[in-house]
């Protein structure tokens, strides 16, 4: 591995990664194989004979000691498979191919909305420090950060939902069937996720503005040539100030996953954190272990990408080795 | 480092700094500053006043074993100053109660977090090598773990319960303290008062005890304060998940749970409780954050 800094510093993190993987998976196993009754338990139901019942933990492949079916999973993994669901015998990789879509609109949804929000108002803010506007947007959104999601969530199902009729409550419509469909199901639970989301990208983006119109160079070089503020920050500084928010929203896609998991429950959406309840509630490990899967690979490239757009965005950043 | 172990507390968004301190102008900027601590500071106590102290010497009914003959009573009833839920117990009782449960929750698991997490990050920082390699790998497992898939596990395997949601919530609390303890020693670990301790024949355990974790403190105790109203926000998922604390014991999150299925009846049943989780959240968050703006200044 030689060459480019960017690609050494790549290779590194992603050798990092690998044991980060391993470690959720197995521990994932370890865990799933601690609850009570497993999933042969769970489809035969609670009138089933012991005979029945070791039968179909044999066909299942349930009886293998833990360590085994771990490594049936890895050699499965590598071979491009994460196996079959112990209930519904389809594949995991489809079962993961329907769901993931909806989470994926989801938050790409409410991270456009926050930023489409934060953007403006951190620029607004940062025009006075400590002027009106500046204060009640750090107040509003020291309140929005405040509010829980499945708060927030309930609330807004209340006034658009219940008293105004305007949007669903419930529900899924698949973009392919009706777009505008689609669109008001998912507002509801994109704004649940995006108000927090935007009030935390608002106060980083505006102390990160200040910050440079006091400190740097190219801002007093700026004003001396005579521009205003408000140029300054949408020419100059916004532009220097993006690279932060850019990791922050790469960073918090990790987290959003399991935010997406409550909201998905309250508005009812078939995306990857309802499989997932449901998986643990029928104990079909192999797809609690790919949702599993698919949620860590994602947080480590989350923070990979991150790391990597700070770096390769902002040339001031150096992949030093020592560091 | 500091700032990115804040922001992959998972579940929660963690306030960030809001920059500089705004500049102590003249008597209104400290009176400003000074406001801005003891304000949320005496919400908190008045919080804590409420849920720990005024059931026990006010006219406090019991929160479960309500009659049913009392139920659905409406607000500012005789004897029943919110009101009573479908079984008779009284909304204002469970409230407090319920804060209770949270507190209690909220403070375990970030004292314990602040002890362990400070403890095993300070160590990795101290040690370095492949000791806080491996400390730290194992740490990014924990934070890269579903939460989700834990929780259910403990609730499934040992009962919901108080002390159970502690457990599940100390998995998220231990490496998000321990990665701000670690990095806050990094820092502290070029000073010039440690290399004089290590000169002089000062032991690790009794550098890493008297010189170290004293340094460390103020952030890691800054960090708790946000880490209340983060816990408080997750302890309120789990039981409305089902997964925390199980009813007719209330909690918040279980109350709001219970309050989702009659929300077009009566959205009072949901509407209070979340706004006592809301006020207690601004509350920690206000006060923790001005804790570190003064820490920053």
């Amino acid at each position: 591995m030689s060459g480019s800094p960017l690609l050494r510093f790549v290779g590194r993190r992603l050798l990092v990664a690998i044991p980060v993987i391993f470690g959720v998976t197995f521990l994932t196993f370890v865990v799933v194989s601690h609850l009570p009754g497993n999933a042969a338990q769970q489809l035969l139901g609670i009138n089933a004979t012991p005979q029945e019942l070791h039968q179909l933990s044999a066909q299942l492949g349930l009886d293998k000691p833990l360590l085994t079916r771990y490594g049936d999973w890895l050699h499965g993994l590598v071979t491009g498979s994460l196996g079959h669901s112990l209930a519904s015998g389809q594949s995991v990789t489809s079962i993961l191919g329907s769901d993931l879509p909806v989470t994926f609109e989801l938050i790409a949804y409410a991270l456009l909305l926050s930023l489409l929000c934060a953007v403006p108002v951190a620029l607004l803010a940062a025009r006075r420090p400590n002027g009106l506007f500046d204060r009640t947007s750090m107040v509003v959104s020291m309140a929005g950060l405040s509010i829980a999601n499945y708060v927030l969530a309930l609330l807004l199902v209340y006034i658009f939902a219940v008293k105004l009729n305007w949007l669903p409550a419930l529900g899924w419509v698949p973009p392919g069937k009706s777009l505008s469909g689609n669109i008001k199901t998912l507002t509801l639970p994109a704004i649940s996720i995006a108000l927090s989301l935007m009030c935390f990208y608002t106060r980083l983006l505006r102390s990160d503005l200040v910050g440079q119109l006091q400190g740097e160079d190219y801002v007093i070089t700026a004003r001396a040539k005579g521009a205003g503020t408000w140029r300054i920050l949408v020419h100059h500084t916004l532009r220097n100030s993006v690279f932060g928010l850019i990791t922050a929203v790469a960073l918090n896609l990790g987290t959003l996953l399991g935010v997406t998991v409550i909201i998905e429950q309250i508005f009812g959406l078939p995306g990857i954190g309802h499989e997932l309840l449901s998986a643990i509630n029928s104990r079909d490990v192999p797809v609690i272990e790919g949702a599993v899967f698919v949620f860590a690979l994602l947080v480590v490239l989350a923070n990979l990408v991150a790391d990597v757009l700070y770096a390769w965005l902002d040339p001031r950043v150096r992949y030093g080795g020592a560091s | 480092m500091a700032a990115r172990a804040e922001l992959t507390v998972p579940g929660a968004l963690a306030p960030v700094a809001v920059g500089p301190a705004p500049a102590a102008a003249g008597r209104l900027g400290r009176l400003r500053a000074v406001g801005g601590i003891w304000v949320p500071a005496f919400l908190v106590a008045a919080i804590f006043f409420l849920c720990f102290i005024w059931p026990l010497i006010g006219p406090v009914p019991k929160p479960t074993g309500g009659s049913i003959l009392d139920a659905n009573l409406p607000s500012f009833s005789p004897g029943h100053l919110l009101g009573t839920d479908a079984t008779g117990n009284d909304e204002w009782s469970r409230l407090l109660y319920g804060g209770r449960a949270s507190l209690e929750i909220a403070l375990a698991v970030n004292g314990l977090g602040l002890l362990f997490g400070g403890l095993l990050g300070a160590f990795a920082g101290y040690v370095s090598g492949w000791r806080d390699n491996v400390i730290m790998r194992v740490l990014d497992v924990l934070i890269a773990f579903p939460s989700l898939v834990l929780a259910v596990a403990i609730a499934e395997r040992l009962g919901p319960s108080q002390v159970h949601a502690i457990w599940a919530l100390l998995f998220f609390s231990i490496p998000a303290f321990a990665r701000i303890a670690r990095a806050a020693t990094l820092r502290v670990r070029e000073q010039n008062y440690i290399v004089a301790a290590g000169l002089s024949g000062t032991g690790h355990t009794r550098t890493l005890l008297r010189h170290i974790a004293p340094n460390i403190l103020p952030q890691l105790v800054t960090f708790a304060f946000l880490g209340m109203g983060i816990t408080i926000v997750l302890e309120g998922a789990l039981s409305f998940l089902g997964l925390g604390i199980p009813p007719p014991a209330p909690s918040w999150g279980n109350m709001i749970a219970a309050g989702q299925g009659i929300l077009s009846a009566q959205p009072k049943f949901t509407m209070l409780p979340s706004a006592a989780l809301f006020i207690t959240v601004v509350a920690f968050n206000l006060l923790g954050e001005s804790l570190r703006a003064r820490g920053d200044r």
